[in-house]
């Protein structure tokens, strides 16, 4: 690297970046290696960690409902990746032929969910889904539908649904923005190339939009996983895992076993577990959607 | 721009289509202010309903027997330190990363990302020991200083990565007028860096008003409760009353829609540069 006209000698390099570091050491990194050594000992919070070695891990492996809380992971990816990331695009490539106040008027709206508290929003959906006195519920009778008119969030087999519809709620228009900005990057000459000869709107999305909105493609799923994977406020406010642990999660899971149960090296093995896996699915997104690759959605 | 000569009109039916889309998407919030409004006779006659007259009292109802004045305070006095020391931070950590030299430098900078990645739940409860040792549970302190720490990854790779953009021969320049770094730093870097600033801290103010896991678990006194953690116990004590319990959210997230309506096309540009980087 070119050495900057503004660099020094090394140990008055250090007044910069020691301050910073110090912090993050000192409350992110520091904590980070505490939950991967508190992980291989059973700790109850009060007397001395014992040392179990990969003991925890073997349990979390043989533990139904961990595998009960990573299945309703992968599903609730569908909400919190597969549909926003679908709808996102498909929004993108109709608002961009719109005008600019009116592009600028729906992208508003459609964003504002990203901005809110998850927390806030799980307690607002939780009256929304109200089996009794929710508006959800009302409008479906209001409009016919009475029989629909379910106890949403207490039923084993639609919880997990609607709260994944809150999930997709949330996420759609931030990729939506994502995308538009992708778009508003691509060279338009090929798109007036396709037009003079003669590619269909649908041609010209599969074939020039698709292939080059990979970055951003790239840049959706990562932040979404990583989100679903992290998935607590939403879900903690919502149903706090049940009916039955139909909406258990790992962080839930996590935080049952560290602050209701005690058992804090079981929970810190479930959080690094779950980190491990943000890992192995970043590194994945970024092997399999490279900016050459095509034809994801 | 050049490229709106040759787009086509969109058809009617397509604009009636996303129009009704936002509107579904904003649903949720104009039933909250609706219903923020209503007495508890109201409500039952339903959602939809309009009230005879609007009921504010429910708003005062939701900040005083809420304890909601306890509780905006106490986002506000998280808010402001967690977003000034996160950029005063960032801007030194970044103006090491983008110009100078120092050992260990790529490690380093693979430790900070490796904080991007790595979710506040993974490290709670290490970090909730750390705090109980230092005796700061139930104190700003708790809420605020992990806050920081947790926004330095952020800050620096995004303000790094702005300074970077800086015209090198301004920075040349001020060298050769024999200007020290923190002058240059001060007088020079930091004016130009004023719109990612600001946007920076745009964004920290919403994730550290939104924040709701670290003033959970580092914090059980209601005297040190954030809105969100605020909104969480509230709910708890008045699911029957949906009147002040919709005014209790709408206090929530006021500042939230009313920051982002003034600043929406900074945030948007800032979240897409972060993005695509």
């Amino acid at each position: 690297m070119k050495r900057s006209p503004l660099d020094g000698s090394e140990h008055t390099n250090w007044i910069y970046l020691f301050p910073g570091l110090l912090l993050y050491a000192a409350f992110v990194f520091g904590p980070i290696v505490a939950a991967l050594a508190l992980s291989l000992t059973s700790w109850d919070g009060l007397t001395v960690p014992k040392w179990v070695g990969l003991g925890n891990y073997i349990d979390l492996f043989s533990d139904d409902r961990f595998y009960i809380a990573l299945r309703n992971n992968a599903e609730l990816m569908i909400f919190y990746c597969v549909l926003p990331l679908g709808l996102g695009i498909g929004l993108a490539a109709c608002v961009w032929n719109l005008k600019q106040r009116e592009q600028l008027a729906l992208r508003t709206f459609l964003f504002l969910p990203y901005i809110m508290p998850t927390a806030v929003l799980g307690i607002i959906w939780a009256w929304l889904y109200n089996p009794a006195f929710g508006p959800f519920n009302q409008f479906l009778r209001a409009v016919g539908l009475g029989m629909f008119a379910l106890p949403w969030l207490g039923d084993f087999n639609f919880v997990l649904p609607a709260v994944g519809i809150v999930a997709t709620w949330y996420f759609f228009g931030f990729c939506m923005v994502i995308f538009l900005t992708g778009i508003q990057r691509i060279d338009p000459s090929l798109f007036d190339a396709a037009k003079v000869d003669g590619a269909s709107a649908r041609k010209t999305f599969v074939w020039i939009t698709l292939p080059l909105l990979m970055p951003e493609i790239r840049v959706v799923l990562l932040l979404t996983v990583i989100a679903s994977i992290k998935s607590f406020d939403l879900i903690f406010t919502m149903t706090r895992g049940g009916p039955a642990n139909a909406t258990l999660v790992p962080n839930i899971y996590m935080y049952q076993l560290g602050f209701e149960l005690n058992r804090f090296g079981a929970a810190a093995a479930i959080a690094i577990v779950g980190a491990l896996l943000t890992f192995a699915i970043n590194f994945a997104i970024h092997r399999l959607v490279g900016s050459k690759s095509k034809g994801m959605a | 721009m050049s490229r709106k000569s040759n787009i086509p009109a969109a058809p009617l039916f397509l604009r009636l289509v996303l129009w009704l889309l936002a509107f579904v998407t904003i649903t949720p919030f104009l039933l909250l202010l609706l219903t923020s409004i209503k007495s508890k006779a109201d409500v039952l006659q339903g959602a939809f309903a309009l009230p005879a007259y609007p009921h504010f009292e429910n708003y005062l109802d939701a900040w005083n027997a809420g304890h909601f004045n306890i509780y905006f305070w106490n986002s506000i006095i998280v808010v402001i330190p967690v977003v000034a020391a996160s950029v005063f931070l960032g801007l030194l950590t970044g103006f090491a990363f983008a110009y100078l030299s120092f050992p260990l430098r790529r490690s380093l900078f693979a430790i900070l990302t490796l904080g991007m990645m790595v979710p506040a739940e993974a490290f709670i409860i290490p970090l909730y020991y750390e705090m109980r040792y230092l005796g700061l549970i139930n104190t700003y302190a708790a809420v605020i200083v992990p806050q920081i720490a947790m926004s330095i990854p952020f800050s620096t790779i995004f303000l790094a990565s702005a300074m970077q953009q800086l015209p090198e021969e301004i920075l040349e320049a001020a060298v050769l007028d024999g200007a020290g770094r923190f002058y240059i730093l001060r007088k020079i870097v930091v004016p130009l860096m004023m719109p990612a600033m600001s946007t920076l801290a745009l964004f920290l103010f919403i994730w550290t008003w939104n924040e709701f896991l670290i003033p959970f678990i580092l914090v059980n006194d209601d005297a040190y409760r954030t809105l969100p953690l605020g909104m969480l116990f509230f709910q708890g004590r008045y699911t029957v009353n949906t009147p002040v319990l919709t005014a209790g959210a709408v206090i929530v997230i006021a500042p939230l829609i009313l920051t982002y309506l003034v600043f929406q096309r900074r945030f948007i540009a800032g979240l897409t540069a972060g993005a695509t980087k």
